[in-house]
């Protein structure tokens, strides 16, 4: 018998204030040393092609705080249309345009003001215009119904407390046959009520 | 995943990710690691 499905039980406005405080940190400071790794060590640490990493300004990669490689479930093809949830100071994001081309398109989406705003910089830095950066929360997409081929995350959804309604939306934005690749931590012991409910756990 | 509709379901390479961080007790009190998978949404094939 399987256990019905619940959201975690925190204080979620709490939630998403202490993690924008946390990613205003990492978009600012990025060395300052957190409780995850960040920038080139962390890319090169998760398997990204370093030829390809280190081609890109320090500012498109310092702010990098993923938890694996969503582009080692598959590469992205020409043309695609990919939505980034989470998606920081768009490292991610610009490793997606690099493999859709001039014919596809990336959205990333991201809740934190200081990471849209630093991700929007780098792109422009690099001439890319083919990729757009947007207000909004995993739970509720600023994007269209059936209008994506392909959905990538890292490190991201473990920080809201209602999966079930994370992946629903995701379900919506894609197209029929289109593809989520998430990378996402998990823990392999079990966790507390108690650990559950500390917003401080969540956050770091 | 399943449950809200997803299908194929595969599951990648997991990452000891937070090992030698700045402040990875936490991390490592829970056995936290980094993983990636992925999943279609039915149809359109």
């Amino acid at each position: 018998m399987t256990e019905a499905y619940a959201p975690a039980p925190v204080d979620v406005e709490r939630l998403r204030a202490e993690v924008k405080l946390k990613y205003r940190e990492v978009a600012s400071d990025p060395t300052k040393g957190f409780h995850f790794h960040t920038g080139r060590p962390l890319a090169r640490m998760l398997d990204y092609p370093m030829d390809v990493v280190d081609a890109l300004p320090d500012r498109v990669v310092e702010s990098f705080a993923g938890v694996n490689n969503p582009f080692s479930m598959g590469e992205l093809q020409a043309g695609q249309v990919v939505v980034d949830i989470g998606s920081g100071a768009g490292f991610d994001s610009i490793l997606a345009v690099q493999m859709v081309g001039r014919s596809g398109k990336v959205i990333g989406v991201d809740m934190t003001p200081e990471m849209r705003e630093k991700s929007r910089s780098n792109a422009a830095q690099l001439g890319m215009d083919n990729v757009e950066f947007r207000d909004g929360l995993a739970e509720d997409l600023p994007v269209a119904d059936s209008s994506v081929d392909v959905v990538i995350s890292n490190g991201v959804i473990n920080l809201c407390p209602d999966k079930l309604r994370v992946y629903r939306e995701i379900y919506r934005v894609l197209k029929p046959g289109g593809k989520i690749q998430i990378a996402d931590v998990v823990v392999q012991k079990p966790l507390p009520d108690d650990a559950v409910a500390d917003i401080d756990l969540w956050t770091g | 995943m399943k449950e809200a509709g997803f299908a194929e379901v595969r599951i990648g390479c997991m990452v000891d990710v937070f090992s030698g961080s700045a402040h990875e007790s936490d991390a490592k009190d829970f056995d936290t690691r980094g993983i990636v998978f992925s999943a279609v949404k039915p149809g359109g094939r």
